[in-house]
């Protein structure tokens, strides 16, 4: 029995995680559900041993049996703990690409643990190796251990990352996240995996998400997590129909999921007036070249896509990384005209929401200029449309509300706001000259579930109130599902499936686009 | 292969804008090398002879072109100003032939010490966690970079030579004759040349394995209960290695090419010193052929570092 009694770590001031006490048994998953800054990973890295040096225990212990493996106050046992660092509990991480060394073979990587734990010789090192890239469902085996990391997909990369971690059978094996940056077809057979092993070495699982519904598949017991304190702690079956904290029915209801029925925005059926139309669309990438003599190799992300989107309809894009979804969205707006085929617009100046808030807002200017820029660019653009300096801040302040903001916000700056916020500043910014077209590329995708859910009303309402038509753009079919009119499909280039909603989920034609359902 | 004709390639075709660049800037700066010889007193007759019978009367593009042919012949002419005895000029081969490997000695000794040096000092500085450790190191390779390398020369030569007596300033005998004297001529240059790369580059490695030392990869490897030490040599090191590649390269490519001010200081007959003066008297053929070797050092030590970054990198040969 592995035991964190009363955990409270702090960095500098600020406490991350506070009077934590969770208890894991023997062939028990537990799931440690919370949104991102709770204190979930903090809590995990605490237990193995990993915390950043910055990070102090104030209270509480982790006993590991009868053995107390770190106590508050105590300096860390390093080498009692190295003695349990990939021999009796493990971990596996969230991104498998960077956690895996890039300049050594993979075989090695996953050697080492033996080599640093038992008496074995290399041949039956490697051996053993192999045996377990086979229990963890890979595939020649044999080219695997002589790949490197950049070599294997991301689902092998995972495999990889856990055969490193259950080589040994340790007695607790710590998942952070360990699907969310793969792709969903990948994340259903990761989770399988999981719960494969779980079932066979029957070791104790911390299972750290912030997806309830995947907690709600996998997990035994879930422990919530919210600003550091566990707020709840139960059976699965009991926290999903009766959670007994407000926070924990808040993240039930937020989590994107088709059991719950949405009130379709009736787009009035009206005549169906189509504001983008695309025929037989093929839109290419360079290959990257930086010979003198010649050019890079002319690839087709997209082939021959065939769509309308139709007046006051929001029109869903699904597909896993990589298979052309953005390629397409720039394509549309322009931003590669490497394309064969027709795009029509009807409306002019589309705009665009982009993923990642953080990113894709200036962090030099603050939320007012930022708000004014489209403006002032189609004052540029087209002089009969430019508007006076009070015009634009009057419009500037008024989108602000719309989107949800206080006045204040209008002095900040981006890095003053937290990620919901930036992202109501990114609508703001794509809403604030009226377009008739907007495309949004996964733009709840880098924000929590409770955030997610804000701004996706957020979506509805002014698409309602404004008449927007919209091309949504997600790796995820429930975001999808809420969201959409009508839903796209597509796969490796190509759309392989288009339907309206209820179609695709009730009778999808397509056996990929079944998989995208059940994998998520 | 074809990566291979291609750096082929593409070193010739520097080559030759590298030597027709230095051939323009001869026709474009002022002084004449027949002044340059003779003096401002010689009659004009003599002049016109000179010029005659170095070839100078012919119009600079067919100049260059026979020049050129010259070169890939493989005669690199005759220096203006050397000569052999009283009836030869000094053929630029023979010229160079001479000073290059001293130049070289240098080079290869500096870049011993830079090596053996600096990698530890960067290690020891990224583990350090005393503030007094990492404040004592940031000062004094901060103060190793910013000294002016004639001073540091100046410096060296004074405490070493003139005060601790451990070697002759100003000399330099080749290895053949006296080996340990060769050595201890060249030990204290080499020193100057390397003390301030030392200091980039460990300050350099530093930061890299800092920034490695943060990534994913390394939590795994102490989940997996590796000692830090471990990580370090194992894991981190290689990874950071890939920045300080570029930088060697540069430094390598620099100390090869001739350290001016060093071998002006020791006075070692070393090629920096003999592109400054023939720079000076205007000796086109040893210039551009200087020239032509420093483009060639630069470019064949970067196709070097390429190849290593693919040894180092699995990633980049792929792509």
């Amino acid at each position: 029995m592995i035991r964190i009694e009363n955990l409270s770590v702090s960095f500098g001031d600020t406490a991350a995680v506070k009077n934590v006490t969770l208890e894991l048994r023997d062939g028990e998953i537990l799931g440690l559900v919370g949104e991102s800054g709770c204190g979930k990973s903090v809590t995990a890295l605490t237990l193995m041993g990993l915390c950043a040096r910055e990070a102090r225990m104030e209270s509480g212990r982790i006993c590991f049996d009868q053995e107390v493996l770190a106590e508050a106050g105590k300096p860390r046992d390093e080498a009692l703990y190295r003695a349990y660092q990939g021999a009796r509990m493990a971990m596996v991480f969230q991104e498998p690409m960077t956690s895996l060394n890039p300049t050594q073979r993979v075989g090695r990587q996953v050697e080492e643990v033996l080599k640093l734990h038992t008496k074995l010789n290399a041949q039956s090192r490697r051996q053993k190796v192999l045996e377990t890239f086979e229990e963890v469902g890979l595939r020649e085996t044999e080219r695997v251990y002589q790949s490197f990391p950049h070599q294997l997909s991301g689902g092998m990369r995972q495999r990889v990352m856990i055969a490193m971690a259950v080589i040994l059978r340790p007695r607790l094996l710590v998942a952070d996240e360990p699907t969310t940056a793969l792709d969903v077809t990948v994340q259903g057979q990761i989770v399988s995996l999981l719960q494969e092993i779980n079932r066979r070495q029957d070791n104790a699982m911390l299972f750290i998400t912030h997806d309830l519904d995947l907690a709600r598949r996998l997990c035994h017991r879930i422990a919530v997590m919210k600003d550091g304190c566990v707020v709840e702690q139960g059976e699965t079956g009991q926290i999903f129909t009766a959670p007994a904290q407000a926070y924990t029915r808040k993240l039930i209801e937020a989590a994107p999921s088709r059991m719950r029925q949405r009130e379709i925005p009736s787009s009035g059926a009206a005549p169906q007036t189509p504001v983008v139309e695309v025929k037989n669309l093929s839109v290419f990438y360079q290959e990257g070249s930086n010979s003198l003599f010649s050019r890079g190799r002319r690839r087709a992300a997209v082939q021959g896509a065939d769509f309308t989107v139709y007046q006051g309809e929001s029109l869903g894009l699904v597909g896993e990384s990589g298979c052309g979804k953005t390629s397409l969205s720039k394509a549309l707006l322009g931003m590669n005209r490497m394309i064969e085929g027709q795009i029509i617009h009807h409306t002019v100046r589309p705009q665009m929401i982009f993923q990642d808030p953080y990113s894709s807002l200036n962090p030099a200017k603050t939320v007012g200029w930022l708000l004014q820029e489209p403006l002032r660019a189609r004052g540029a653009l087209d002089p009969g449309l430019a508007m006076t300096k009070g015009d634009m801040e009057a419009a500037a302040y008024e989108m602000l509300l719309r989107v949800g903001l206080e006045e204040q916000y209008f002095h900040r700056k981006p890095s003053q706001l937290s990620g919901g916020q930036r992202q109501r500043v990114s609508i703001a910014q794509a809403l604030i000259t009226q377009p008739g077209f907007l495309v949004a590329d996964e733009p709840v995708s880098a924000l929590d579930v409770t955030i997610q859910a804000q701004i996706m009303e957020l979506l509805q309402k002014l698409r309602q109130e404004m008449k927007l038509s919209c091309l949504f753009i997600s790796h995820d079919i429930h975001v999808v599902y809420q969201m959409c009119d009508r839903i796209m499909v597509m796969r490796e280039g190509r759309i392989i499936e288009t339907g309206r909603r209820s179609e695709i989920f009730r009778s999808p034609k397509e056996a990929y686009t079944r998989q995208l359902l059940c994998g998520s | 292969m074809r990566y291979f004709a291609k750096k082929i390639l593409t070193l010739i075709m520097t080559l030759f804008l590298v030597s027709a660049a230095a051939f323009l800037a001869f026709q474009v700066i002022p002084g004449d090398v027949v002044t340059s010889i003779l003096g401002t007193e010689a009659t004009p007759e003599r002049e016109e002879q000179l010029r005659e019978q170095l070839g100078l009367s012919k119009p600079p593009v067919i100049r260059y072109f026979s020049w050129a042919a010259d070169v890939l012949r493989g005669d690199l002419g005759v220096s203006y100003r050397y000569s052999k005895n009283m009836t030869e000029m000094m053929p630029v081969a023979e010229l160079i032939g001479d000073k290059l490997p001293v130049t070289l000695y240098l080079a290869a000794l500096s870049l011993a010490f830079i090596l053996v040096f600096s990698i530890p000092l960067g290690v020891i500085w990224a583990k350090s966690r005393s503030r007094l450790l990492d404040a004592f190191f940031g000062v004094t390779t901060q103060a190793a970079m910013a000294l002016p390398s004639f001073f540091l020369g100046i410096l060296v030569t004074y405490v070493c030579g003139i005060v601790l007596h451990l070697f002759a300033p100003g000399g330099y005998v080749s290895y053949q004759k006296d080996f340990w004297g060769f050595l201890r001529y060249l030990l204290f240059p080499a020193l100057s040349v390397a003390i301030p790369k030392i200091a980039m580059t460990a300050r350099f490695l530093r930061n890299a394995l800092l920034t490695e030392l943060s990534a994913d990869y390394v939590r795994t490897a102490y989940g997996k209960g590796c000692t830090g030490r471990r990580v370090m040599y194992c894991h981190v090191l290689r990874n950071a290695l890939m920045p300080v590649l570029t930088f060697l390269g540069m430094i390598i490519a620099e100390i090869v090419a001739g350290s001016i001010v060093i071998e002006q200081v020791f006075g070692l007959p070393g090629i920096g010193r003999l592109l400054v003066s023939s720079v000076s008297t205007r000796d086109f053929p040893v210039v551009e052929i200087l020239i032509l070797y420093i483009t060639f050092v630069v470019i064949f030590v970067y196709f070097l570092v390429d190849i290593l970054y693919r040894v180092v990198d699995p990633r980049i040969s792929e792509k």
